[in-house]
């Protein structure tokens, strides 16, 4: 096993290339690295993947490594998580994670509990990745944001980056883990550029890291909204407001120490997520910053959530549905007592 | 349903009461007015009346107990309940009465003797102060005192940046005063804990103390350590003066008046306002408060039986008060302050104090101010002494005053002034009477 140091990309890196290549980067690097890992999914090969992410990786690796599924998601999943059983290591591609519900029952009935359920005899090393949230016009039934669904399960991990960085040292530190890690992108952030480093690194799960120091309000944010947050407290500088954003990168585990640490700084908390708001992965923070920063609070954590609504198909409303920098620029005035 | 009694909110600072004495017990029959208990706040003793006509289900706490305001502390069976099961039903009607009808509101089963209205800035949402818990904890770690405070917050809440702002002005010295003659609010407490430790030693042993005890550590350790006191001194020949009270009081005695040498001093004191108003005045940080009335406070102190200690009853515009009336309002004061204690309305407002330990003997002493005033005046016996008098040797009856000052308001010249101005008025004591 080669020697891996974390680093903090952002020091090192000069070149600048996409969020779609810096998940390939990692794929890579981690398949050569290791001949027990494997992509399957649809379209991955041939066409060299749905958005990309996998081009040229048919020509690396070849057709046993890199793998075209049949329309199956719940067929090729279940698949998949035998082959982790057996000690292999797959990356799962879901088209959308929209897709995955009809893969419920491998994904959540089997492999986050199969460590428990066969007594330490069998772990499930997998990875399932694909996009998650609204991509922008493509209606309810493929808009789905499965973070509140899903890291309601003991057993999973759940990585959600924001910026090709942090793309690809999630997805390094997923590939090693031996655990499920459920990796969730947005087609929105695909072709976001940023500079990445060459050589592998890992990002640690379970570390936040500060996107924009502040002092006034803390932002605790996963995902694409973590940039819909920094525009947000770029827009709320220009009113004297100083907003310190944080990129919780995994939610399972969470980094709850950094939320805290940040909230008895600033007495204010407001949680951005795209989930749905009832019984969300933001609810879970919120919930957890009232119970260790009680005496910190100024004013109860406020939310920000896409809305209770099934996502809707118009262009303006899919906008306005989102949690996006001028609801969150709202939400920040009102739990600063400044509406 | 029973009626479940809270502990009341009986004064602005305070957070909790103890029960000195029930005067009810279980099985009771009460009707409104009724007391039910003797409360001890931070300030004094009052009596606790019920609003409900009943019977005493249910006692929660015993004499002594200390509570938050908004506990329950009894439970009365009204309209024919049965009251034993009226008292069983205890935990439950404890659990549902709901904490924030417990405080002031005015559908509390439970008020204060007189109906006092609260000078709070939370008197009218009927509940207990509306804060966050940031702001809770800032105001404890700055010793900002909340009530004083109207919030910025929705609904009145008290928020950090009132808590800010509230130090802020503390910290430059000035609290606002909400009208001329409210008491700059209390600065910050330095802590009346003890400054060495103390082990108790063989043989001795420990008082509770009481919730008076406290209140009196805590601001004359603030008034001493906060305010820089000086004391200046004058003697002041007392026969003219002697002679006329003697004189009045012969007159007076059918009518039951009976003129003391501290109703003499009061409004001698008092009417000297009139050329020096600083001696009515509060040092308020950034500028110095001159009050629009004249409130004498009289420092009383209070027998064992009632927990001695002592309280400064206060006789409103006693500049414009006539002998016979400072001496009425002083004894009916004194009178309710040894028997069934005093309300707030007695006690606050102050604007200059008068400490008379001369009924004891005591030739002269010192006294330290009472806040926010920027004087208190000490006042010894009136006693015989040789004395010389147009280069004649003879005997004369002088009294020693000592005035305590707070430099930051009244240099030591203006205090010579006042003292002239008092000696004046009590060595021609004919100007006392109009």
């Amino acid at each position: 096993m080669s020697t891996v140091t974390v680093i903090d990309p952002t020091m090192t890196a000069t070149r600048e290339i996409e969020f779609r290549d810096a998940l390939r980067e990692a794929m890579s690097q981690e398949m050569r690295r290791d001949p027990r890992v494997f992509l399957l999914g649809e379209e991955v090969a041939q066409y060299n993947g749905a958005y990309k992410v996998s081009k040229g990786m048919l020509d690396e690796f070849g057709p046993r490594r890199i793998i075209d599924t049949p329309i199956s998601e719940s067929g090729f999943a279940g698949m998949a998580i035998g082959a982790a059983m057996m000690g292999l290591r797959p990356i799962v591609e879901f088209m959308s994670w929209s897709f995955s519900l009809v893969a419920a029952d491998p994904i959540l009935n089997n492999a986050p509990k199969m460590l428990y359920m066969s007594g330490g005899q069998f772990g499930c090393p997998i990875v399932f990745r694909g996009n998650d949230g609204a991509g922008g016009q493509l209606g309810s039934t493929h808009s789905w944001c499965v973070e509140g669904l899903y890291s309601n399960v003991p057993g999973l991990k759940m990585a959600i980056p924001s910026c090709p960085e942090d793309a690809k040292g999630l997805m390094t530190t997923a590939i090693r883990d031996d655990d499920p890690v459920f990796f969730l992108e947005s087609e929105r952030m695909l072709g976001m550029k940023g500079h990445v480093p060459e050589g592998d690194y890992l990002v640690p799960f379970g570390q936040a890291k500060v996107r924009r120091e502040g002092t006034d309000c803390t932002l605790v944010s996963f995902g694409r909204p973590v940039n819909f947050c920094l525009d947000a407290a770029a827009e709320l500088a220009k009113e004297g407001i100083s907003c310190e954003v944080l990129d919780m990168r995994t939610i399972r585990p969470l980094d709850i120490d950094s939320i805290v640490r940040s909230v008895r700084k600033t007495n204010y908390g407001v949680v951005v997520d795209q989930s749905w708001s009832f019984g969300s992965p933001g609810s879970e923070v919120a919930s957890q910053v009232h119970q260790h920063c009680f005496d910190d609070l100024d004013n109860f954590v406020h939310r920000v959530h896409s809305a209770d609504v099934p996502t809707p198909y118009a262009f303006n409303l899919e906008q306005e549905y989102l949690p996006n920098a001028r609801r969150i620029c709202e939400a920040v005035r009102s739990c600063l007592y400044r509406a | 349903m029973p009626t479940t009694v809270t502990m009341p909110r009986l004064s602005d600072t305070m957070e909790a009461g103890t029960v000195i004495k029930w005067h009810v017990k279980e099985g009771d029959t009460v009707a409104t007015g009724d007391v039910l208990a003797d409360v001890e706040t931070d300030k004094a003793t009052m009596e606790m009346q019920t609003y409900d006509d009943g019977v005493v289900a249910k006692l929660l706490i015993g004499a002594g107990d200390r509570v938050a305001i908004g506990t329950p502390i009894a439970v009365i069976a009204v309209d024919g309940e049965d009251a034993s099961s009226a008292g069983a039903a205890k935990p439950a009607a404890a659990a549902a009465a709901p904490a924030p009808r417990a405080a002031a509101s005015t559908d509390s089963p439970v008020a204060v003797t007189g109906t006092v209205v609260m000078p709070s800035a939370h008197a009218d949402t009927g509940a207990r102060a509306r804060i966050s818990p940031v702001a809770r904890r800032m105001a404890e770690e700055l010793g900002v005192d909340i009530n004083s405070l109207r919030g910025t917050g929705p609904g009145g809440r008290v928020i950090k940046r009132d808590i800010e702002a509230a130090a802020t002005r503390k910290g430059s010295g000035a609290v606002a005063a909400p009208a001329s003659i409210m008491p700059v609010v209390a600065a910050p407490a330095p802590a009346a804990a003890a400054s060495m430790p103390v082990v108790a030693g063989p043989g001795s042993r420990e008082v509770a103390v009481s919730g008076m005890r406290q209140t009196i550590a805590r601001r004359l350790v603030e008034s001493k350590s906060t305010i820089p006191h000086y004391q200046v001194s004058m003697r002041f020949n007392m026969d003219p003066l002697l002679e006329l009270r003697k004189m009045l009081n012969a007159q007076l005695e059918p009518q039951g008046v009976k003129l003391s040498v501290n109703d003499f001093i009061v409004r001698a004191c008092a009417l000297a306002m009139a050329q020096h108003p600083y001696f009515n005045a509060s040092w308020a940080g950034d500028r110095i408060i001159i009050h629009g009335e004249v409130n004498v406070g009289v420092a009383v102190s209070l027998p064992a039986e009632r927990g001695g200690g002592l309280v400064v009853a206060v006789i409103r515009n006693a500049d414009q008060k006539g002998l016979r009336q400072i001496s009425l309002d002083t004894r009916a004061l004194a009178e309710k302050a040894r028997t069934r204690g005093l309300g707030p309305e007695d006690m606050m407002g102050a604007t200059f104090t008068i400490s008379n330990l001369g009924m004891y003997g005591v030739d002269h002493f010192t006294a330290i101010i009472n806040p926010p005033n920027s004087a208190i005046l000490a006042c010894g016996a009136a006693v015989e002494r040789p004395v010389v008098r147009n280069s004649q040797l003879c005997v004369g009856t002088e009294l020693d005053a000592t005035l305590s000052l707070d430099h930051r308001v009244i240099d030591g010249a203006m205090a010579a002034e006042y003292l002239t101005t008092v000696r004046h008025n009590l060595e021609n004591p004919a100007t006392l009477l109009v």
